[in-house]
């Protein structure tokens, strides 16, 4: 089935592209903590629920 | 005995394409169903705008009580991105990507920044305003906070409408960009009137934590429409991909330089932010002006606007009509605003002479008059685009487009409120200022038209056969 012996199993995508579309994911998910984070923070100004 | 791993291994692999986000053929033929998708993007992109200007304009400075100013200041923090659109343009046409991708990487980020930023927004806004404990915060914290969640929206918009307009048109062959485009605008003004509608519904009983629930869900549904919007619409492509690592670093000033170097792209923009400008400053004081002018009630202005809505709409399809049967973008354009005149002419004189009825029907005239130009203008950069540089000049084309309406709109409430403020106006009636900024309407509207004449006449020499030509190479393909 593979020739290309950089395919990734099982989506057929090769290292390269399999990386690219995990950077996505990852970027995806520091730009949603850090969002997060400082969502959490503004909250904390208005309602304070620690101390 | 029973191969578990390779069976496994079959079964998976045939099943996973179907769970990754990129088309595996790229056809010739897009079907409706799947650009009906990839322009609920468009909606996303009017929502954003619907709850920028209309809804959170008046929930700041009523129910939030933050200065005037301030609120106008924050609303026009997305503007600063607008002549950005030409760079993100840019970058997306010469995106190097291991998978070929060039658009879809922007608009998930574009997706990205939009959602953070309404993510954020109503804790913003409710520290800006200084609500429960947030009086003893510093003032900074506020300000900087929903400056950001603005900018972040801002960005996020721009990003998504130039890079996802670019996408469509890669998508489809020649002969279908004026349908597209039709399609992209009627889904801008759907996504406007239905999120006006449903933010005006939800916040009829305002509370905090209905501000918190509206703006984050509004956060939800872009990231949902938006990644309905872009699943599986870009081939991967691995000769494209291959094109993208071998191909000569481009930078943006020669691109510039190479695209307003082609006959007539500078004229076009000119012409585009003229006529924008003209259109876009009445978006705001059509009603305020029926109020207080012609003495119509809240709910009679607000269908006001849905006559405006309704007006362009039927200019957004006459003009998708007109130009795949072959009609003359540009000359549809420069139709689109010597109507909107005597539609402007109209509203002025309702005033003084005829009344509600003449008003009426000036106010459908600039709608379909608008209605013609965006499509004609929109159609026109598409089809003046060179297959490699579509991002560039659909950002150009954004820029333009959004700063001057922005301007328009900001600058219609100014004059306004100047020339009310004067004292040498205070004993002129309540229409004076309104007719002022109108009659600069018109001005702007003809200076457009005097733009688009040598210009409809150039295209009509070089380009009257692009269409008639056909498809050059199929656009999907395209490198």
């Amino acid at each position: 089935m593979s020739e290309d012996p950089d395919k990734v199993w099982p989506t057929g995508l090769n290292l390269k592209e399999a990386e690219e579309v995990h950077s996505y994911l990852i970027d995806g998910t520091r730009v949603f903590g850090a969002l997060a984070l400082l969502a959490h923070i503004l909250v904390a100004f208005t309602t304070p629920w620690l101390g | 005995m029973f191969d578990y791993r390779a069976f496994a291994l079959r079964n998976l692999a045939s099943i996973a394409p179907r769970y990754l986000p990129f088309a595996d053929v790229a056809t010739a033929e897009v079907p409706l169903s799947r650009l009906m998708r990839l322009s609920l993007f468009q909606v996303t992109v009017g929502m954003a705008l619907v709850l920028l200007v209309g809804t959170l304009n008046r929930v700041m400075i009523v129910e939030l009580a933050v200065p005037a100013t301030l609120v106008a200041g924050m609303l026009a923090l997305p503007l600063i991105f607008a002549p950005l659109r030409t760079l993100i343009g840019f970058k997306s046409d010469t995106h190097r990507s291991a998978l070929g991708w060039r658009r879809v990487p922007y608009i998930w980020k574009g997706t990205m920044y939009q959602f953070g930023g309404f993510a954020i927004m109503p804790f913003a806004l409710l520290v800006l305003s200084g609500y429960g404990e947030a009086v003893d915060a510093p003032r900074w914290v506020g300000l900087s906070s929903a400056a950001l969640a603005f900018l972040l929206v801002g960005a996020g918009l721009h990003i998504v409408q130039t890079v996802g307009l670019a996408l469509a048109t890669d998508l489809v062959k020649e002969e279908d960009h004026p349908k597209v485009v039709g399609l992209m605008y009627v889904m801008l003004l759907f996504g406007m009137v239905v999120s006006a509608l449903i933010y005006g519904a939800l916040l009829t009983n305002y509370t905090p934590g209905r501000l918190i629930q509206v703006i984050q869900g509004s956060a939800v549904v872009t990231v949902g429409l938006n990644l309905l919007a872009l699943w599986k619409q870009e081939s991967r492509n691995r000769e494209r991909a291959r094109e993208m690592e071998i191909a000569p670093r481009v930078y943006f000033r020669d691109a510039w330089s190479t695209l307003i170097a082609r006959p007539g792209t500078i004229q076009l923009l000119l012409m585009i932010g003229l006529g924008t400008f003209g259109f876009g400053m009445a978006d705001v004081l059509l009603e305020p002006y029926g109020g207080q002018a012609l003495g119509f009630s809240v709910a009679q202005t607000t269908k006001l606007t849905a006559i405006l809505a309704g007006g362009t709409l039927i200019g957004f399809g006459i003009a998708s009509r007109a130009l795949s049967i072959g009609g003359s973008p540009i000359r549809l354009a420069a139709f689109g605003a010597i109507i909107g005149i005597p539609g402007f002419i109209a509203v002025i004189v309702s005033s003084a002479l005829i009344g509600p009825s003449l008003f009426v029907v000036g106010t459908l005239a600039t709608g379909v008059g608008a209605g013609l130009f965006g499509h004609g203008t929109l159609t026109a950069t598409i089809r003046n685009a060179p297959k490699d540089q579509i991002g560039l000049s659909l950002g150009a084309w954004g820029a333009v487009q959004a700063t001057c309406a922005g301007i328009g709109v900001a600058l219609a409430g100014i004059v306004r409120d100047v020339l009310v403020g004067l004292p040498a106006f205070s004993g002129l009636q309540t229409h004076t200022p309104y007719n002022v900024v109108f009659t600069i309407e018109i001005v702007f509207l003809a200076l457009a038209i005097v733009v688009a004449i040598p210009l409809a006449a150039r295209f009509s020499q070089t380009g009257a056969g692009r269409v008639a030509s056909g498809p050059q190479s199929n656009p999907v393909e395209a490198p």
